[in-house]
């Protein structure tokens, strides 16, 4: 008998704490992230590996388009920034509970990720791109090459390339890796025909292993928004940071760093 | 025959090296993997620590806090457990029982996500360290980590320590039970009382000789600490895979990675041997 009140007890109080962190949530959300980080001088952004968007340089520092995007707003606001590195399938939950204040990562703009967060408008869009082994992959050149049961593609999880290739090849045997690099490792071992991702990291890929790889497709098969993601129901904040992309789309900046993050392969230097 | 053994084994290992490296087909590159440990810094000159020295800190320094921690909760739950009433022995059991039947993975995530968020953001304390001064900031960051990673840190150490904690317990309420009852007896014959039996007797000998298996669990520890690279804790695992997603380095990072995992444990095991030794023959 003790014990099943001692259980109960247990089991009250777990659920008691769960309620109590959505109504944390609530109240975060009812004072404005932009007015916490003018207060504490600050704004932690979330963010993960993904080469070009964001990566450690040789010396361990932070480089890449979405970290230019970060520091360049931080100065903007007048306050400090500071990169949380975070899984990438874990950064969703580490957002809603307040790991940091915005996800500056290159995510893309999807209506299941938004039913969960708020997006700012676009402030870049990129395209699914594809590389594929040689010899696996001979003579393919259309989606609908790949679209076919005996075909293995490897992508990494919970991605807007994982739901992208579901999407267009949906026959094909997907394999999900936790990072970009087992994905890539899967296909340059041959036990994938392709491996989906964000351009221009496939093509830049293919440029590395020129006898072994190549990219199938001549364009991006999907054209995708991204935006900064921000906890929901933050209108202050989604108020300033949309009106900071349009300031920095009309200066010319986004356009500049794209130019040479993606265009350019002038910062493989620094990496590697 | 032991030269064979040796021969056969190392023409095994070496048959196996050369047969991975033709079917992986893998360009290797060692030579950029020093620069991840030190660099020297361009604008000063002088050495700097890089990412995989840093995850290496890390993740001595978690593995200390969250034994320290799984040290004291795990002597009060294994005291409870051996000697307690039938309460304090239910609430031992009951958190041993638990945690032994969860997986690491989900008590660090659980922990993380519900448990931390309530507690330890709301206590503030990557608030509090930002508005101190760069002495304190720079002690806290020397034995734990600095403002961006403390409260990860700290979650991850107290979901570590919780989880050693009851392996612990378990080590403890073996040590005490252990202890013959000739030795309470001949304890309560000159007068002693129970509780100082218990302090003065009992659990001297009961951590003597569960020092060894303890120190066992240290290394585990060491070992479990990997886990905490799905909170993002910027741990040795954790480095090393943000490093493989920029460099595409797979298996020069992971080997890397390997070895130094082996020689933290092996080199502790190692000493443990021998103090175990030394402390066989001083008895």
């Amino acid at each position: 008998m003790k014990k099943i009140a001692l259980v109960l007890l247990v089991f009250l109080l777990m659920s008691y704490s769960t309620g109590l962190a959505g109504e944390i949530g609530s109240q975060l959300a009812k004072e404005s992230i932009v007015e916490k980080i003018q207060k504490t001088k600050v704004i932690r952004v979330g963010m993960s590996t993904f080469v070009p968007w964001a990566m450690k340089d040789k010396q361990g520092r932070l480089v890449g388009f979405e970290i230019d995007v970060a520091r360049k707003l931080a100065e903007d606001m007048g306050v400090a920034v500071e990169f949380v590195p975070t899984a990438w399938s874990g950064i969703i939950p580490a957002l809603m509970t307040g790991k940091f204040d915005v996800i500056i990562g290159g995510m893309g703009i999807t209506p299941e990720r938004n039913l969960k967060v708020n997006f700012t408008m676009p402030y870049d869009y990129s395209g699914m791109s594809m590389v594929a082994h040689r010899q696996k992959a001979k003579g393919f050149s259309t989606l609908a090459d790949f679209n076919k049961k005996e075909v293995d593609i490897a992508v990494r999880m919970g991605t807007t390339a994982e739901q992208a290739a579901r999407k267009h090849m949906p026959q094909a045997s997907l394999r999900l890796f936790e990072n970009e690099s087992q994905a890539l490792q899967e296909l340059n071992l041959g036990r994938v025909h392709a491996v989906v991702s964000s351009a221009p990291m496939p093509a830049f890929h293919a440029l590395k292993y020129p006898d072994k790889l190549f990219v199938p497709l001549e364009e991006n098969f999907t054209k995708e928004p991204i935006g900064f993601a921000i906890q929901k129901g933050d209108y202050d904040a989604l108020n300033y940071f949309n009106n900071w992309i349009i300031n920095a789309k009309a200066q010319g900046f986004l356009k500049e760093k794209k130019a040479y993050w993606f265009e350019s392969r002038k910062w493989e230097g620094l990496v590697k | 025959m032991d030269l064979a053994v040796v021969i056969a084994v190392a023409a095994a290992v070496v048959f196996f090296f050369l047969r991975a490296v033709r079917v992986l087909d893998y360009q290797w590159e060692w030579e950029v993997i020093p620069g991840y440990f030190l660099f020297r810094d361009p604008a000063t000159g002088r050495l700097q620590p890089n990412m995989l020295l840093l995850g290496f800190v890390t993740t001595i320094k978690l593995s200390v806090w969250s034994m320290v921690l799984g040290f004291v909760l795990g002597t009060l739950s294994g005291i409870m457990s051996a000697k307690g009433g039938f309460l304090s022995r239910f609430i031992s059991r009951f958190y041993v029982e638990t945690v032994r039947n969860i997986p690491s993975l989900v008590l660090v995530i659980l922990f993380y996500y519900f448990v931390s968020s309530q507690f330890l953001d709301a206590l503030g304390l990557d608030i509090w360290l930002r508005s101190q001064s760069d002495t304190l900031r720079g002690m806290v960051s020397f034995f734990g980590a600095d403002s961006g990673q403390i409260n990860a840190f700290v979650s991850a150490a107290v979901a570590l320590g919780i989880y050693e904690g009851a392996y612990i317990s378990e080590i403890v309420r073996g040590g005490i039970n252990s202890i013959p009852a000739g030795q309470w007896e001949a304890a309560s014959s000159i007068g002693l009382s129970r509780s100082k039996t218990f302090r003065l007797v009992v659990l001297p000998q009961a951590f003597r000789r569960a020092a060894f298996p303890m120190a066992g669990q240290f290394i585990s520890t060491i070992k479990d600490s990997a886990i905490v690279s799905v909170i993002s804790v910027q741990e040795l695992t954790f480095q090393g895979m943000e490093l493989m997603a920029a460099t595409f380095l797979t298996f020069e990072i992971w080997i890397t990675i390997t070895l130094l995992y082996f020689i933290l444990t092996f080199s502790l095991s190692r000493s443990i041997s021998f103090f175990e030794k030394k402390m066989a023959i001083r008895q």
